[in-house]
């Protein structure tokens, strides 16, 4: 809902300020998003495919030139960025993946099990695009069912059991309130209504 | 550079860099299509030939046959064989022979008396060395018969005209000269729609069905761009190599008939003027536009690039249909038939070869046509605004009329 693909029956979203229902175009230029079964045009290549979506997010010219540039340092794609996508391997084409969410550099960033097909190499560079959004003050949605992913990343945790939310905190408020050890088990807690 | 322009440009490489495309597109018609034709022409020849020269058994039934034929030189490459009529038949039937010629007994005394001999050739269609055979017979028996009605009409000092009192000669003043127009007429239509269809669905199942099994579709949903900026960059991409097939399979078509396709013993030439050219290549646009739509609008349906695929065979025998009924005897483009989509565009390709065409026709045939695409323009754009075939495309074909009610 928040990038747009559905349609709410209720309710609003804002993604920095803007009204998704109201404003979808301008509202997706300040969205990322990566999730599991995203693919990449493997008949691109990659600079090709991140000029792209450069250009759909509505970057041009030496703005667009200046993010290619800083997305290809910062994910390190200089080796690979122009081959075609089908002649990368998947780590390659994973942080391509990433360099086509982040590109037009969004306020925020939906990341839906990114990581669910990943081996734990791949899985790393999802981590630390994380990480570095949240060094840079940018928002990210993250779904996973990996609880130590969810430790390791998230300020803020949201348990959900079908489609509700019954728990929402720190992870330490989380153990805390659930008298448990570890993240799963407090998981488990909270999803078999113990709370 | 507009989201469309961006979303066009990246279609087109992606539709560019693929082979399977390519080869549907360009180097089947270019390459395989005149191809196929030279190779059938000299295949044609050469049997023929082959054919002609070959040795062949012909029976003779019964001492009047072969006294009749003995009145003549054999064909070339011929050889009489008296056998009994059981015998002959087995015979051809295992095709050891290749015709039999059956004179019934005591006929042939008959003939300086003024009666008639009936002389029955039994042939097979079934059987190419015995066609051959019956064409070897025929100037022979059509000799035997005009010497002998010579000699007949001499004894009543008759002229050869009193037999024939009215003679029937067909002139075809267009096409004895050259099969070229007639033949194109029969093969353009059918072959320019063909080609639009095999151009265009390609292309539209890989671009819809094939982006959502790649889950391409979805990043390209979730960018600043509306589902109709994406489905338009896609019609058009469709179109434009549905053209483009269409376009190469003329150019190797009229470099084909152009430089003379020799099929038996005359040689084929067309040559089109520029302004027929012109006309063709003007209603090939809007056909294009409305298969293209038609097209995107079915494959959209689809959640994988094998549905797509499977949903493909239908649309083109649908589109097949009308190019297939402008071949019928009799089915000519009239003011009733230049309103019926496709059938009018192969009529007027049919008509424009021939050199028939009128130019209401014409202009119905284009507004038919146009308008049509227009309307798969907009069945294909509601295809896009459908949640449902975003991503799943189950229980697509009602949602896909649904969504054709909503506006665009």
């Amino acid at each position: 809902m928040l990038s747009g693909l559905l349609t709410p029956l209720r309710g609003t979203s804002r993604i920095g300020g803007v009204s998704v229902q109201d404003q979808p175009l301008e509202a997706r230029r300040h969205l990322g998003f990566l999730t599991a079964s995203t693919g990449l045009y493997e008949r691109l290549t990659g600079r090709e495919v991140l000029q792209t979506f450069g250009r759909l997010q509505g970057l041009d010219g030496a703005a667009l030139e200046a993010r290619l540039t800083a997305t290809i340092d910062e994910l390190e794609l200089s080796r690979f960025v122009d081959q075609r996508c089908g002649a990368m391997s998947s780590g390659q084409q994973q942080r391509i993946s990433i360099g086509r969410a982040v590109v037009h550099d969004p306020l925020a960033c939906v990341l839906d099990e990114p990581t669910a097909t990943l081996d734990p190499l791949a899985s790393r560079d999802i981590l630390e695009l994380v990480k570095r959004a949240q060094r840079r003050n940018r928002a990210v949605l993250f779904s996973t069912h990996r609880m130590e992913e969810a430790e390791y990343l998230c300020t803020r945790l949201l348990f959900m059991r079908a489609g509700k939310v019954v728990a929402e905190g720190t992870t330490e408020q989380l153990l805390e309130r659930s008298g448990q050890r570890s993240l799963t088990a407090a998981f488990l807690h909270f999803a078999e209504g113990k709370a | 550079m507009s989201a469309f322009g961006v979303l066009l440009k990246k279609e087109l490489l992606d539709v560019v860099r693929d082979r399977r495309t390519l080869l549907l597109t360009l180097v089947l018609p270019v390459v395989l299509y005149p191809g196929l034709l030279a190779v059938m022409g000299v295949i044609m020849n050469l049997g023929k030939e082959r054919l002609k020269n070959e040795p062949l058994i012909v029976a003779t039934v019964g001492p009047d046959a072969a006294t009749l034929l003995a009145r003549r030189p054999p064909p070339p490459k011929t050889t009489y064989q008296p056998k009994s009529r059981a015998e002959a038949e087995l015979a051809l039937k295992d095709k050891a022979i290749a015709a039999i010629v059956d004179v019934p007994p005591g006929s042939l005394a008959g003939l300086p008396e003024g009666k008639q001999v009936v002389a029955t050739v039994l042939y097979t269609k079934r059987f190419d060395r015995s066609m051959q055979a019956l064409d070897r017979l025929k100037p022979i028996l059509q000799a035997l018969n005009d010497s002998e009605l010579t000699g007949r009409l001499e004894s009543r000092q008759l002229e050869a005209e009193f037999v024939t009192p009215v003679k029937t000669d067909p002139v075809d003043l267009e096409f004895q000269k050259d099969l070229g127009p007639l033949i194109a007429s029969r093969l353009l239509p059918v072959l320019l729609l063909t080609m639009l269809a095999l151009g265009g669905i390609y292309p539209a199942v890989d671009l819809t069905a094939g982006e959502k099994e790649r889950g391409t579709l979805e990043t390209l949903l979730v960018a600043s761009v509306t589902p109709t900026q994406v489905m338009a960059a896609k019609y058009v991409t469709v179109a434009l190599a549905a053209c483009f097939s269409a376009l190469a399979n003329l150019a190797a078509m009229g470099g084909t008939f152009g430089a003379g396709l020799a099929l038996g013993p005359t040689t084929v030439t067309v040559h089109f003027g520029p302004g027929t050219l012109a006309m063709m290549l003007v209603c090939l646009v809007p056909a294009a536009l409305l298969i293209a739509g038609l097209a995107l609008a079915v494959a959209s349906t689809a959640r994988t690039f094998k549905e797509g695929q499977a949903l493909m065979t239908p649309l083109l025998l649908v589109i097949l249909l009308p190019a297939l009924a402008s071949q019928m005897p009799g089915v000519e483009l009239t003011t009733a038939t230049a309103l019926v989509p496709l059938l009018n565009v192969s009529l007027l390709v049919k008509a424009l070869a021939l050199g028939t065409v009128q130019p209401l026709h014409v202009v119905l045939t284009l507004v038919t046509v146009s308008l049509s695409a227009l309307g798969a323009l907009k069945l294909a754009a509601s295809a896009f605004q459908s949640e449902v075939f975003r991503f799943s495309g189950t229980d697509g074909w009602k949602e896909l009329f649904r969504s054709w009610r909503k506006p665009v």
